[in-house]
């Protein structure tokens, strides 16, 4: 066990080292540069004749991501990270990944948008990572740290997640936790070594030939390709639903947030507390799977959910679905890169008990 | 379309009249202060209107050009200034267009475009600051940094071979291509009309240094010391001249080009090689100089390189549209309608 002071990228980075990380595939932007640059300065460090470990500058972002779908081919584990004007470039290469199966961990530290926007925190790209972001048919498992910590913990989970389900798996943070600095202890990881019987490489006698590709032209084969999907997105959501709850045994008023918007909730719902209101906080940690279930059990007993994020309400949706009208579920936002105290999220929550006991 | 033409002319501008209504944001010292100067510096030479000119940007310390020129502009994606420069230009043939851009910009994320437009020759302006270092994200090595820069990207010295600009500039079938710097003000001004006069894309190649993250790169250009001797200055129908006391010149043995001693009796400037912008097999070796050609030292070249006549784009284009509506005639709603295009579902 090693506990360090670390930003939020940086203990990302780390781990994409000790989770054996093979290939890092990347282009400078802001929020998010020191994870190429972390990894550009530790990685060579681990690369042996016989196991090559890279890190590539890569010339855009699409070009970062086609080089993941190169070496993610060829059963490496592969990642890159970037911020939201880069992981929107990156979309044509994340669909055909989906859909040629392929296992690979993609970071995005969320800024604010949309266009190039600012370099401050948001969470408007809630709908890109969760609705799958590119052209067709595909999910990506959606994993949503709240703090440095998590920034590394992820690390491990996503790639295992992506090897166990032939899927890329997206880590969406945000330019505040990965700027941050927190602790963050690094436990004992040992690399699960995942067969791979259908990566590009050699043919031993006992297979055919393998060919990566995501192309089905004839319709009836599509279509059995993408039940195959769908099962498997199935399957995912059985297995891999995570999610936090504080103080919510007896909570009357439930606030529903990620990332750092849960951190300030987690704040807001301690506030409400001290007032007299019985808040509570459940944090979606997969976005994808989302937790829907025990946010319709939730809303068997709850009075009212506020989600909050930093964007125009997109999350929201998924909650108001997960509940089918069984609890009202409002929201509060803020936009821009600005980041909401957490008084602000308890007087909005007082307005709206206010408004209920009116009418 | 059209609607500026038939405005009144203005009075006669200042460059005051280019300078922006906000402070201009870049790091103390950075040659980008100095290229905005001279690029205020000549657009009341251009004779246009203020609202006639549009700058174009994508990401990047560069790319906050449009800001600091009170003309039209747009500040728009990471490398595809190229591509949105030639949309307007398609759209609006009569705009005055100037990219600004930089080396990470033009030759990395938006290389395809970058290429792309030189080749069609819409008429208007692209000007590279090249600083071999991505500044805006704080120091990562880019597509002109040397072999062996080390940057917080390639701690242990990049390993990829950089961009030649002028190599892929030409190779691109760029029209016009030429090399200033930030610390050469009045050469820089020149080219800059130069390149405003070139009927096609022009490409400006502009060193310009970047004190914090690769101070210096280009200082034996412009230092006193260094200056001469490393910096050969490119004047049309002279010969190729540099050195203390212009003591040197370039001559062609064969094809390859060699520093000769003037003061030593064996050569004269009569054996020089004579400087033909419109010599595409010249512009190729003079871009080559900057390789370092075999071992050969070789002063790096300033001016314009490359400079020839060709059709732009947007003419071609309105030519092409006028002489097929010419031949066809102007088509009617009806005869389309009517037409053998179309066919009755049974």
């Amino acid at each position: 066990m090693e506990t360090k002071l670390m930003k939020g990228n940086e203990a990302l980075a780390e781990a994409a080292i000790q989770a054996g990380c093979d290939a890092y595939f990347g282009y400078p932007i802001t929020p998010q540069s020191e994870v190429l640059e972390y990894l550009a300065r530790e990685i060579p460090k681990y690369s042996t004749k016989e196991h090559i470990r890279v890190v590539l500058q890569a010339e855009s972002e699409i070009a970062s991501i086609n080089m993941v779908y190169g070496a993610a081919g060829a059963g490496f584990r592969v990642m890159t990270s970037s911020s939201s004007p880069g992981i929107s470039l990156m979309q044509e290469g994340i669909s055909y990944i989906a859909g040629a199966e392929l296992p690979c961990l993609i970071v995005n530290v969320n800024r604010a948008g949309p266009g190039l926007g600012t370099i401050q925190p948001g969470q408007g790209d809630y709908f890109q990572a969760t609705k799958g972001g590119g052209h067709g048919d595909y999910k990506l498992i959606v994993l949503a740290p709240s703090s440095v910590q998590e920034m590394a913990d992820f690390v491990f989970l996503g790639f295992d997640l992506a090897d166990k389900y032939r899927n890329p798996v997206m880590i969406l943070s945000d330019g505040a936790i990965g700027q941050m600095m927190e602790k963050v202890t690094f436990g004992k990881y040992n690399v699960h070594k995942t067969e791979k019987p259908w990566a590009t490489t050699g043919k031993p006698e006992s297979r055919g030939r393998n060919y990566i590709t995501s192309l089905h032209i004839q319709p009836e084969k599509l279509e059995v390709h993408n039940l195959k999907l769908i099962e498997k997105y199935k399957e995912i959501e059985k297995n891999e639903v995570r999610y936090e709850e504080i103080m919510t045994e007896d909570a009357e008023y439930i606030f529903v947030a990620y990332g750092l918007s849960a951190r300030i909730c987690h704040k807001a719902a301690i506030i409400a507390r001290e007032k007299g209101i019985k808040a509570g906080m459940f944090r979606p940690v997969t976005l994808f799977p989302f937790p829907s279930k025990r946010l319709n059990e939730l809303a068997e007993t709850a009075k009212l959910f506020l989600t909050a994020e930093l964007n125009s309400g997109q999350m929201v949706e998924d909650v108001r679905l997960a509940v089918n009208g069984k609890v009202n579920v409002e929201f509060y936002g803020r936009l821009g890169g600005m980041v909401p105290n957490p008084e602000e999220i308890v007087n909005k929550l007082e307005n709206l008990i206010s408004k209920e006991n009116v009418s | 379309m059209n609607e500026t033409t038939n405005l009144p002319v203005l009075e006669k501008l200042t460059y005051k009249d280019f300078a922006p209504d906000q402070d201009v944001k870049w790091c103390p010292g950075c040659g980008d202060y100095s290229i905005l100067k001279q690029v205020q510096g000549i657009f009341p030479e251009l004779g246009k209107r203020k609202e006639e000119f549009v700058f174009i940007s994508g990401i990047g310390c560069s790319s906050r050009f449009p800001y600091y020129m009170d003309t039209y502009g747009m500040h728009s994606i990471h490398g595809r200034a190229t591509a949105i420069a030639a949309g307007l230009k398609a759209s609006r043939p009569d705009l005055d267009i100037w990219i600004v851009t930089g080396d990470g910009d033009a030759m990395s994320i938006g290389g395809n475009h970058l290429i792309h437009t030189l080749r069609k020759n819409f008429n208007l302006n692209i000007l590279m600051f090249n600083n071999e270092i991505y500044g805006l994200t704080k120091g990562q090595y880019s597509p002109t940094s040397h072999v062996g820069l080390v940057t917080k990207s390639t701690p242990f010295g990049s390993i990829d071979e950089p961009f030649n600009p002028a190599e892929l500039a030409l190779g691109a079938k760029s029209t016009f291509f030429a090399r200033s710097l930030d610390r050469d003000p009045k050469h820089m001004k020149e080219i800059l009309l130069e390149a405003h006069d070139h009927k096609g894309t022009s490409f400006v190649e502009i060193y310009q240094n970047c004190p914090v993250f690769n101070d210096g790169t280009f200082f034996i250009y412009s230092e006193k010391g260094t200056k001469k001797e490393e910096s050969l200055y490119l004047e049309e129908g002279k010969p190729l001249i540099f050195g203390e006391n212009n003591s040197k010149g370039i001559k062609f043995d064969g094809f390859k080009p060699v520093v000769v001693d003037l003061t030593d009796g064996k050569n004269s400037v009569n054996d020089l090689w004579i400087h033909d912008k419109r010599d595409r097999i010249k512009a190729t070796i003079l871009a080559s100089f900057a390789n370092g050609n075999n071992g050969t030292h070789l002063p790096r070249p300033f001016g314009i390189f490359y400079s020839i006549d060709k059709p732009t784009y947007e003419e071609t284009m309105l030519h092409q549209i006028e002489e097929v509506t010419n031949k066809k005639g102007k088509p009617k709603l009806d005869d389309i309608l009517s037409g053998d295009k179309t066919w009755v579902i049974a």
